[in-house]
C-alpha cells in the first residue's frame, strides 16, 4: 500500500470516528436536552462540520441552560466572528472582559478580534494588556512577530499569524473534545493523536496541554506527563490541580521532595479541596513533620467532617507523638462510623491502657 | 519495609485511574501501609454479551484484579474495601442486593 493510499485510509477512518461521535452526541442531546455540556459539545461538532446555524442554536441553548458557561460563550463569540457577525461577537467578548478585566486570555481574544475587524488601535491596546496579565502571551507574540522591542507590531508576518489564530479556535476545541471522548472510550493512541492536534493548532491553550499531561499520566509516560503539566502551568500559573497532578507523578517517581513542593503550591492555589490537604498531610507525615501534618488533616476535616481516612491518619499521628488521649478520641470517632474497622479497633485497644 | 504513605497513595491512584472503573465515585486513603477504599464500585466499560449475569461476573473479576494489583504495591500491608454496592463474603465478592435496585 502506498503512502497516499494509507493516508487516505487513515483520513477515512478518522472521518468515520467523527461521524460516529456526532451521531452519539446527537442521540445524547435528544435524551438529555437540559444538559448544557451536551448542547455545547453538539454546537462545536456542528460548527466544525460547517453548519454554523445549527451550531449557533445549540450554543444558545447551552447558554439558556447555564448563562455563565464560559466555554459556550467563547464558542459562540468565535462562531459570530466566523459568520462575520462582528457586532454580536464584539458584544460577547467586551462583556466578558468587563467581568474579568485581568483575564489575559480574553484580552488576547479581543485583541485578535479587533485586529480582524480592522481596528488596530484597540487591537494593540488589548494585546498589550494580554501581555500584562498573561505571561505566556509575551513569548508567543514575540514568536509570531507581533511583539518587538517592547511594542505591538502589525506587519505581514503578524497579520498572517493572527488570522490563523482565529481560524484555528473551533478546530482545536473540536480535536480536544474528540481526544477526551476517545480517552474515555479507552482508546489512548487515537486520543493522543487528537489532543496533540489540538495543542499544535492552538499552542497557547493551557487546557490542551493539561489534557495531554493527564493522558500521558494515565498511560504511565511520566516524563511526558510532567512536560504537559509544566507547559500548562507556564500558561496558567494559577492552575492548582496541575500542581496536584504533578505532585502525584513525582510521588510515583519517588521524587517526594518535588512532590511536596508541588502539593504545597496546589493547596495554596486550591485551599478548598480536602483531598489536597490530605495528600499534603501524608507528605509531611512521611517526613515526620507532625505539627504540619496534623494541621493539614484538621483543615481537611473542617472542609469534610466525614473524611474517614483523614481522621484515622490524625489518630495515628497523635499516637506517634504519644498524645494518647487525642488518639483515643479520634479512633473512637472512626469506630462510631465504621465499627468493623479491625485496624483502628486494634490500635485503640493497644493504647487504651496508656495514660495521658 | 515500610514505604512512604504518599508514594503508596500515588500508586493506588495510578491503579484506579488505569483500571476501567468509575474512579470519581471512590475515595481512598493510606494509613501506615493500610489502604482504605470506599464508595460505589462501578466498572466504566464492560466487555460482555450485555446480560446481567455476565456483567456481574465481569465486575467480580475486575474487583479480584483490582485487589490483587493494590496488594501488589510495595509497602502495602493490607487493603480495606468499603463499597456501598459490593461486599466480600468468605473470600468472594458479592453484590449488595439492597443497593443494586
Amino acid at each position: 500500500m502506498g503512502t497516499e493510499e494509507r493516508d487516505r485510509g487513515l483520513k477515512a477512518q478518522r472521518m468515520s470516528v467523527y461521524r460516529r461521535i456526532l451521531l452519539e452526541i446527537e442521540k445524547e442531546v435528544q435524551i438529555h436536552p437540559n444538559y448544557a455540556d451536551l448542547q455545547n459539545q453538539l454546537g462545536l461538532l456542528l460548527a466544525v462540520r460547517g453548519d454554523p446555524e445549527g451550531a449557533e442554536s445549540h450554543f444558545l441553548e447551552a447558554l439558556h441552560l447555564n448563562p455563565r458557561y464560559r466555554e459556550s460563550i467563547l464558542n459562540l463569540g468565535y462562531l459570530y466572528i466566523e459568520m462575520n457577525r462582528w457586532k454580536e461577537a464584539e458584544d460577547i467578548f467586551v462583556s466578558q472582559v468587563r467581568k474579568h478585566p485581568k483575564d489575559g486570555f480574553l484580552r488576547h481574544v479581543l485583541g485578535v478580534f479587533y485586529f480582524q475587524a480592522g481596528n488596530r488601535n484597540k487591537a494593540a491596546s488589548h494585546l498589550r494588556k494580554a501581555i500584562q496579565f498573561h505571561g505566556y502571551c509575551r513569548d508567543y507574540y514575540q514568536k509570531i512577530g507581533v511583539w518587538k522591542r517592547g511594542r505591538v507590531h502589525f506587519d505581514q508576518k503578524a497579520e498572517k499569524a493572527l488570522k490563523k489564530i482565529r481560524l484555528n479556535y473551533h478546530t482545536a476545541q473540536f480535536h480536544n473534545f474528540i481526544g477526551l471522548y476517545l480517552a474515555r472510550e479507552g482508546k489512548p493512541a487515537q486520543a493522543l493523536r487528537e489532543l496533540k492536534k489540538a495543542a499544535r493548532l492552538k499552542p497557547d491553550e493551557f487546557v490542551f496541554h493539561a489534557n495531554l499531561g493527564t493522558l500521558y499520566y494515565h498511560q504511565g509516560s511520566y516524563r511526558k506527563a510532567i512536560e504537559g503539566y509544566q507547559r500548562a502551568l507556564k500558561m496558567d500559573p494559577l492552575y492548582g490541580m496541575g500542581y496536584a497532578n504533578l505532585s502525584y507523578i513525582y510521588g510515583l517517581m519517588r521524587r517526594t521532595r518535588e512532590a511536596l513542593r508541588c502539593m504545597e503550591r496546589a493547596v495554596h492555589l486550591s485551599p478548598r479541596y480536602a483531598d489536597l490537604h490530605y495528600n499534603l498531610a501524608l507528605l509531611y507525615s512521611d517526613r515526620k513533620r507532625y505539627g504540619r501534618a496534623v494541621s493539614e488533616l484538621k483543615k481537611a476535616l473542617r472542609i469534610n467532617p466525614n473524611y474517614l481516612f483523614a481522621r484515622i491518619n490524625l489518630g495515628v499521628l497523635y499516637e506517634d507523638q504519644k498524645r494518647w488521649k487525642e488518639a483515643r478520641r479520634e479512633y473512637r470517632k472512626v469506630l462510631q462510623i465504621t465499627p468493623e474497622d479491625e485496624h483502628v479497633r486494634r490500635r485503640l485497644e493497644r493504647i487504651s491502657r496508656r495514660r495521658g | 519495609m515500610l514505604k512512604d504513605d504518599f508514594v503508596i497513595q500515588s500508586e493506588v491512584r495510578r491503579v484506579l485511574v488505569r483500571s476501567h472503573i468509575e474512579y470519581a465515585k471512590l475515595t481512598f486513603g493510606t494509613v501506615k501501609g493500610v489502604v482504605y477504599i470506599q464508595g460505589i464500585f462501578e466498572v466504566s466499560r464492560y466487555y460482555t454479551d450485555g446480560s446481567s449475569e455476565s456483567m456481574i461476573d465481569f465486575s467480580m473479576k475486575t474487583l479480584v484484579s483490582l485487589e490483587k494489583k493494590i496488594r501488589g504495591i510495595p509497602g502495602v500491608i493490607d487493603v480495606s474495601f468499603k463499597f456501598l454496592n459490593w461486599k466480600k463474603e468468605k473470600g468472594q465478592w458479592v453484590p449488595r442486593k439492597e443497593i443494586e435496585g
